[in-house]
């Protein structure tokens, strides 16, 4: 009698488990696409060649990529969530206010926007002769989430072309200029 | 319920309601800081959602044309605009040339150096927003009352640049970059180049050393080297080398040279070398 007891209640705590593991799959597959999901990294070329008035050197070009590349994922994570102190490493000048404005704004209406960045294909375009500013076009992947609270307003997939200007600080590259074109 | 009992449903609730999609338009190229008007299709209230580089807002709105003011339209880029689900992307470009931010380098450069001026010249509106369109920069490096050097070039994203010789005269040079109405200065210090010769005498000191002093030193354009550039100047005789160096001082240097009865004399300054005396020889 008891080990009838036992056993049922071991089959019904099994049933249990079974399910609760089936729901937890499930609520993994189907929870919403604006969860926490792993993107990919984002890919990154840059084409130097085309650089006026000056070459670009190879150590200069590979922290430009490094630069630029943490600056767009601190941007991503300010707009996400409306921190702006995620600029200060990578942003300064007109860049750094004009997404400072976007934040605060977005903070007061209780929007965000969310960002997953699958890549970027910069071209430099100008780097000056003494080497104080660097002028590139990016062109970039993304996917853009518009939200209101935790509601998603809108999403799209667009290739965005932007044109950037960075300039060395003490040891990194900030981003100055980020200003999107009209596509060509 | 079938697929089309419901499409009609939607339709009769979206008659009655009118808080169905409606199709957003923005008309023509927007300029930043002049506002647009935004056409959503139905009649009704809706929320209206506005995404840009530079803001982000949420406001009720009445379907129909919805005025957006140049203070929500200042920051150049895409923006998009959402009303009950439906969204639209418009492009505002910068406004027109408003100011330039000019990088002048070097601040101190010799005379007659070729090449060895550089200027880029950023164009931007009156919100920051670089101007994007082809426009002609002047540039003009002189120093006052003297002929200067003048290159014009076609701004290309927001950027013009030039490299430019300096000036044969010494003094500060003005050098300017202009477009349309705005104009801006920086100062480029030119000052003599290396000498361009070294002439030197000799004579003899009541102490019974020797004393050179140079004629006034100038660089290859006229211009007097500045007090304070270093001269060497060296005596070789039989018991060895002696050098004196001495700063040049109202266009001129001078030292004392040990006492001797024959030695070879020179000067120099930087890589210029001038002439020598033989001295006690005859000389």
């Amino acid at each position: 009698m008891t080990n009838g007891l036992t056993s049922t209640s071991i089959r019904r705590a099994t049933g249990q488990a079974s399910a609760a593991i089936a729901l937890l799959i499930l609520l993994a597959f189907t929870s919403h696409p604006t969860d926490v999901r792993a993107a990919p990294a984002p890919s990154y070329s840059l084409d130097a060649s085309a650089a006026a008035p000056r070459k670009v050197e190879e150590t200069t070009a590979a922290s430009v990529e490094r630069d630029y590349l943490h600056g767009w994922q601190s941007l991503v994570s300010a707009l996400q969530t409306n921190d702006a102190e995620l600029l200060n490493e990578n942003f300064t000048g007109t860049a750094r206010e004009h997404f400072q404005q976007a934040i605060d704004s977005q903070r007061q209406s209780g929007l965000s926007r969310r960002i997953i960045d699958h890549g970027h294909a910069m071209h430099v375009v100008f780097y000056s002769l003494d080497g104080s500013s660097l002028q590139a076009i990016d062109t970039a992947d993304l996917e853009i989430e518009y939200r209101d609270g935790g509601k998603v307003l809108s999403s799209e997939h667009v290739q965005v072309r932007y044109l950037v200007l960075l300039t060395p600080a003490e040891n990194s590259w900030k981003i100055r200029i980020l200003e999107e074109l009209p596509s060509s | 319920m079938n697929s089309l009992q419901r499409g009609f449903i939607i339709a009769a609730l979206c008659a009655a309601s009118a808080t169905c999609s409606a199709q957003l338009t923005v008309a023509g190229p927007v300029q930043a800081g002049s506002g647009a008007t935004l056409q959503a299709t139905g009649s009704g209230n809706g929320t209206l959602y506005l995404f840009g580089p530079g803001g982000a807002s949420k406001r009720d709105v009445q379907r129909g044309a919805i005025a957006i003011t140049g203070d929500e339209l200042k920051v150049a880029g895409r923006y998009t605009a959402i009303l009950d689900g439906s969204s639209t992307s418009f492009f505002v470009t910068a406004a027109p040339l408003d100011k330039i931010s000019f990088i002048a380098r070097p601040s101190r450069v010799p005379a007659a150096a070729s090449g060895a001026v550089l200027g880029s010249a950023f164009l931007f509106d009156r919100y920051q927003n670089l101007v994007l369109a082809p426009t002609p920069v002047h540039f003009r490096l002189a120093v006052e009352s003297a002929d200067g050097e003048e290159r014009q070039a076609i701004s290309k994203d927001g950027v013009s640049w030039v490299q430019l010789n300096s000036g044969r005269r010494s003094g500060p040079a003005q050098f300017v970059a202009s477009s349309e109405t705005v104009s801006v200065r920086r100062i480029v210090q030119q000052v003599a180049a290396d000498p361009c010769s070294i002439r030197m005498k000799a004579s003899r000191a009541p102490d019974g050393n020797i004393l050179v002093e140079t004629n006034p030193i100038h660089d290859c354009s006229g211009n007097a080297v500045p007090d304070g550039t270093i001269v060497t100047f060296a005596s070789m005789d039989a018991s060895g080398r002696s050098t004196v160096d001495a700063r040049i001082k109202r266009g001129f240097a001078r030292a004392e040279l040990p006492a001797s009865p024959a030695a070879t004399l020179s000067v120099a300054a930087g890589v210029v070398m001038g002439n020598e005396i033989h001295w006690g020889g005859g000389q």
